[in-house]
């Protein structure tokens, strides 16, 4: 017993420092004012103020948009993938662009998507002129989704792929066409990886700032951006833990809505 | 033979069906036929072949040559959802998602049957796999016998002219898989559908069935009743496979003699060529242990196990074949013995005899009688 307690004491330490100690921080940096004063008023500014109100809907607006343009994107290729012969080959294709930094994908955009840049160039020489594309809702939401589409990818595959083929055999045996199938038996048994996919790219979705700024040219300011403000610009640290605070619980509940729920079955 | 019209009481038909992936050849040149309302085994070591057939029959492979019909239409282009078939599967296969009675309303819920009716139906299948009164429970709350009922409820429930099971039994321990045979053969006779049982097990297959096709190498080794094939095995394969066996090479002299380690014998088998070699099958069964003197054979005992019923023995004969016996007699490991049998317990067997080639033989002897 004694020994199977020593190996719980790196891991403990592991969240105590770098999981339990942040959190405790930005709650207890979220009461202090821009003067080091102890005070509630970060948060009456947060709820009662209507820039934070847009600011935390436009947040969760583009990221659920982020999310479900991501899921309608990789759903398929997962559904795809593991029909493949190789599919564990096509799988760290897709996995791949994650080992990249995200900042230097970010640029690589940049210069794909500028006034001079490779598709404006191509516009050009096919004779269809040179459009804005950087700095615009339609950029942004492309490459957020571009970045996000392996996280999305990857539980909803292993998910799929954990599904015993002889449930679909069985399906198709009981008279089931493959919509029928899919529908009643291969979607709300892939559920798990949706919600996990769902998870993994909602609520950082929630808190993106670099692609904002450098894709969408700041014109959506969301939770993420202000909080970099807050405490690189502003220095105002309680206001930014404060938003981190929020930001937190947003997560919390977005778990909590898409966790482990009680077995919903069939249709009825 | 190639698209004859299948006759109208085999609910199924194979004709010169084969099978093969890329260069891996599972079935070769297989016809069959199915009766309707009996309860057929497809009887095989693992890989023999069995499983590939069942498969071909549920749709979810396709024959690579040959005609499969089903009630006289031929069936090998249409898919496993528009075919009167359910299957019960080896590992039950049963959605998680669900519970039982939502498992077991699943088919009918796709060919659009009325809720009412769906329920009166999925009621009356659950009741007759005795399992009334558990529509609500979740599959992950049930055992694997109680599993084992649901995934066969639900495949009944839709009335399929041909019922598959697949190697159904397996997963069950000893006693209620003994019980399942009994009630699995209780419910084919009640609801007259055609069972297509698929497995291993040689006693289970004996014991259930009103015809078993005995499959290896993807080929039909023999088919007939279990009678049939416990007392008539084709070949060596047959006769290794099903019971225990005695066999030895021998000669037959003439019809009705047969020589073994140079000693003649009367039988009861004929129409083979004179001093044609063949092999004889006696079941241990049907040997026992006597004094020298009244032996037809001699050996020594080498061992001797007590079974409760009866004492299974082996004797090594002077030609140093070995016999097994299963005897009320007791008798000493060492000991000098004779062993005795009736000219009925000896069954020949040619080399490379077809079914074909067996019955005609049989039926050209019995006539002349």
């Amino acid at each position: 017993m004694r020994q199977k307690a020593m190996f719980i004491v790196p891991y403990a330490l592991w969240i105590v420092l770098f999981v339990i100690a942040p959190l405790v921080l930005i709650l207890y940096q979220s009461f202090f004012n821009i003067n080091g004063q102890l005070t509630l008023n970060n948060y009456a500014e947060y709820l009662t103020s209507a820039v934070y109100l847009k600011m935390t809907l436009n947040s969760v607006w583009y990221a659920f948009l982020i999310t479900l343009v991501t899921l309608i994107i990789s759903y398929p290729t997962a559904y795809i993938l593991n029909k493949l012969p190789n599919k564990q080959f096509w799988l760290l294709l897709v996995i791949l662009p994650t080992w990249i930094n995200l900042l230097l994908k970010t640029y690589a955009f940049i210069g794909l998507f500028s006034r001079t840049g490779t598709i404006n160039e191509f516009l050009q020489f096919v004779g269809l002129g040179s459009h804005q594309l950087l700095f615009t809702d339609a950029s942004f939401m492309f490459v957020a989704a571009y970045i996000e589409i392996p996280f999305m990818v990857l539980p909803i595959f292993n998910n799929l792929a954990e599904i015993n083929p002889s449930l679909i055999n069985a399906s198709y045996d009981l008279g089931a066409t493959h919509w029928q199938t899919f529908r009643r038996i291969i979607w709300p048994l892939s559920m798990p990886g949706v919600k996990a996919g769902i998870q993994a790219v909602f609520i950082p979705s929630l808190s993106l700032f670099m692609i904002t700024r450098l894709i969408g040219g700041n014109r959506v300011i969301t939770l993420g951006t202000a909080i970099e403000e807050h405490f690189l610009t502003t220095q105002n640290w309680g206001m930014g833990s404060t938003i981190g605070v929020v930001l937190i619980i947003a997560m919390f509940i977005i778990m909590f809505v898409t966790g482990e729920g009680k077995r919903k079955g069939g249709q009825h | 033979m190639i698209g004859e019209k299948p006759m109208a009481k085999n609910v199924m038909e194979f004709q010169h069906v084969s099978k093969q992936y890329d260069d891996n050849v599972v079935l070769r040149d297989i016809s069959f036929e199915i009766e309707a309302g009996k309860f057929y085994t497809l009887l095989g070591p693992s890989g023999s072949g069995k499983t590939t057939i069942l498969r071909l029959i549920a749709g979810f492979d396709h024959a690579s040559a040959g005609d499969i019909y089903f009630d006289g239409q031929r069936i090998n282009d249409v898919p496993a959802n528009r075919r009167q078939v359910n299957t019960v599967f080896q590992d039950y296969a049963l959605f998680p998602h669900m519970n039982v009675a939502e498992n077991v309303a699943f088919g009918l819920q796709i060919k659009g049957v009325k809720k009412a009716e769906i329920k009166q139906r999925v009621k009356e299948a659950l009741h007759l796999v005795q399992l009334d009164g558990y529509d609500n429970r979740e599959i992950t709350a049930m055992s694997g016998g109680q599993r084992q009922r649901v995934a066969i409820a639900r495949a009944i429930v839709n009335k399929p002219k041909v019922l598959l099971l697949d190697e159904a039994l397996s997963a069950l321990d000893h006693k209620l898989r003994v019980q399942m045979q009994t009630e699995l053969r209780q419910l084919q006779r009640q609801l007259g559908i055609t069972f297509i049982f698929v497995t291993h097990d040689q006693e289970e297959a004996l014991a259930m069935s009103d015809q078993i096709l005995i499959i290896n190498d993807g080929k039909i080794q023999q088919s007939g009743t279990p009678v049939d094939i416990y007392d008539e095995p084709l070949n060596h394969f047959v006769a290794d496979f099903i019971g225990e066996s005695n066999i030895v090479p021998g000669i037959m002299k003439k019809d009705y003699v047969v020589s073994i380690n140079g000693q003649d014998f009367d039988c009861v088998d004929a129409g083979m060529k004179p001093n044609e070699k063949v092999e004889v099958v006696i079941r241990p069964e049907d040997l026992d242990i006597t004094t020298v003197e009244k032996g037809k054979l001699i050996g020594t005992v080498e061992t001797q196990l007590f079974r409760g019923v009866d004492y299974q023995i082996t004797v090594i004969d002077q030609r140093n074949h070995k016999w097994k016996i299963n005897s009320i007699h007791k008798t000493k490991v060492g000991a000098k013995v004779g062993i005795t049998f009736d000219p009925e317990d000896i069954h020949v067997m040619r080399y490379n005899e077809t079914e074909e080639d067996f019955d005609a033989r049989l039926d050209s002897y019995e006539e002349a009688d």
